[in-house]
């Protein structure tokens, strides 16, 4: 699978707002809008056929009622498996486009924060990235689109259940907010247990990046909001960011306390991770990941230095296989991977020095 | 009571392999069969009734006559099962909460998923509180100062006052950036730059 014949990529890459992002623990927050059209069964109940036509009323709907912002509209059958693992790890996504088929659409924006995805269990899936720390501004754009869109389809909601969802688990507000927060230091001084007990709240849940609550990939904590239904919108907001933002201050108090005593465990383990990095032939996506958490926590602390959080963050997704594969014009087989990811990593950690 | 609906083979869409066989939640057990040199492979996620039955024996044949006819209700409009909705299937339609009004609220209690204060006894009561279709409901940066707030009292307590340095100046940012933009007459339109 080469450059040239990824229509999604080609859309999207140069307007990555991952490259400017440069937080250091706080990544990114994704907000949800789950919705089905009144009149139809949802999607796993549908004909191709008629799923079919869910995508050509909900495309329509979208790009007559949206004139300043322009979109990319793309069939699953449209697309590579490549196409649709990029979507997936663009958006952060747990869903596994990769076995979207006929009948299931995409629909992106061009600065790559938005995506709806059409017939994935539920006929409308909005979404929206925020990596500037402005949940709440991200939330009045997604409501407005919501809102444009049901003037014109006919969402399906219950006063008992609130909006209904093909899973059960999400009626109600059908809202999902996703906090991504790299914890590093808590997790490897090992506090972070002691720490998600202390602050436990019934309201919330933690799982690693794909989703899955005990594998903690790249430092990654997400945390999202357990509850739809018997919550409103604010409610959910709020307490995420109020949860966050504990976990964020307990990050930096052991930042802190990781620099004032120089502890040099996390010393080796963030010189070990810069030496994976830079003397690696071949290297998984999971174990570049997890490096690269500790890389940037090393810079940091100013003990590497010639690279920067923004620049690590964006290797964050470059290293990974769909995105990667966008960096070469020739193709690439798949038992070649690991190696070019290891060269590539080498290629942009050059100027990188471990000055401990 | 209607029969389930039998699926026209061609309009059937193509089965996700790495999903339970049953309710399409991610696999945790490869379960294989071999019977007199045949061999069944079948898939589960870790909390299936079907893994139970495989692996238990019949432990859930032993339900009531007034349960196994609740079994047999289906959705006129979808087809969906009680079965179905008590295996954690996905549900077919907006019909389907009506049909199974009783048991979506049983099981969304069971897996924890209703605020423990929400009155769930009472058949008519309204669960949902937040917004209705077509309301607008406007957010500002408010609530992210409520957030910052009670982490700045916190760190204060604990006498932490480089983090409640860093925070005070959040605060002050955002404060300055909410006054401004409601002196403009914008809480933030979709262009919005950094």
């Amino acid at each position: 699978m080469t450059k040239n014949n990824r229509p999604v990529s080609s859309f999207l890459s140069e307007k990555n707002s991952w490259k400017e992002n440069d937080n250091t623990v706080w990544l990114s927050t994704s907000l949800s809008l789950f919705r089905n059209i009144n009149k139809f069964n949802f999607p796993g109940k549908l004909t191709t056929e008629k799923q079919k036509g869910v995508v050509g009323l909900i495309t329509e709907s979208l790009l007559k009622k949206s004139t300043s912002e322009k979109f990319f509209v793309c069939k699953a059958e449209d697309l590579g498996p490549y196409d649709k693992e990029y979507i997936g790890e663009r958006f952060l996504s747990t869903e596994g486009y990769n076995q979207a088929h006929a009948g299931e659409a995409f629909i992106l924006d061009e600065k790559g924060e938005f995506l709806a995805t059409i017939n994935v269990r539920d006929h409308l899936h909005l979404q929206l990235i925020d990596t500037r720390r402005e949940p709440e501004k991200q939330w009045n754009r997604l409501v407005r689109m919501e809102t444009a869109l049901g003037s014109s389809l006919s969402y399906a909601f219950s006063s008992r259940y609130g909006f209904l969802t093909a899973d059960r688990d999400l009626c109600g507000t059908a809202m999902q907010m996703r906090v991504f927060l790299q914890l590093p230091a808590l997790i490897h001084t090992e506090l972070i247990d002691d720490i998600l007990n202390e602050t436990a709240d019934e309201s919330i849940m933690i799982t690693g990046l794909h989703g899955n609550p005990t594998e903690v990939v790249g430092d990654i904590l997400v945390v999202k909001n357990n509850y739809t239904l018997g919550v409103t919108e604010e409610n959910i907001i709020s307490n995420i960011q109020s949860f966050a933002g504990k976990l964020i201050l307990k990050e930096y108090a052991t930042r802190k306390e990781i620099k004032s005593t120089q502890n040099s465990e996390i010393k080796d383990r963030v010189s070990r991770a810069y030496a994976i990095l830079i003397h690696s032939y071949q290297i998984e996506a999971v174990e570049a990941l997890n490096a690269l958490s500790l890389v940037k926590l090393g810079v940091d602390f100013g003990w590497i230095t010639g690279i920067n959080a923004a620049a690590l963050n964006n290797l964050f997704f470059t290293c990974r296989r769909a995105h990667l594969l966008c960096n070469f014009t020739e193709e690439i087989a798949q038992e070649n991977l690991a190696h070019k990811r290891s060269e590539f990593i080498r290629e942009s950690f050059k100027d990188v020095r471990l000055t401990i | 009571m209607e029969e389930y609906p039998q699926e026209n083979e061609e309009e059937k869409i193509p089965e996700r392999p790495l999903e339970c066989n049953e309710c399409k939640k991610d696999i945790a057990v490869r379960y294989i069969e071999i019977e007199k040199g045949n061999m069944h492979k079948t898939s589960m996620c870790n909390d299936c009734p079907e893994l139970q039955k495989k692996l238990l024996g019949k432990a859930l044949s032993g339900t009531s006559d007034k349960e196994a006819l609740l079994t047999g209700l289906a959705c006129g409009d979808c087809g969906t099962t009680l079965e179905m909705v008590r295996t954690g299937h996905p549900l077919g339609c907006s019909h389907c909460y009506e049909i199974f009004s009783d048991s979506i609220v049983y099981e969304l209690y069971a897996v924890g998923k209703i605020p423990l204060n929400l009155n769930i006894e009472s058949k008519n009561e309204t669960l949902h509180i937040g917004r209705a279709p077509g309301e607008i409901v406007e957010m500002n940066s408010s609530l992210q100062l409520i957030a910052l707030n009670e982490a700045l009292k916190e760190t204060i307590k604990t006498e932490d006052y480089e983090q409640a340095a860093m925070l005070r100046d959040r605060i002050n940012e955002l404060t300055e950036k909410t006054l401004s933009e409601s002196e403009s007459g914008e809480s933030g339109e979709p262009d919005d730059k950094k």
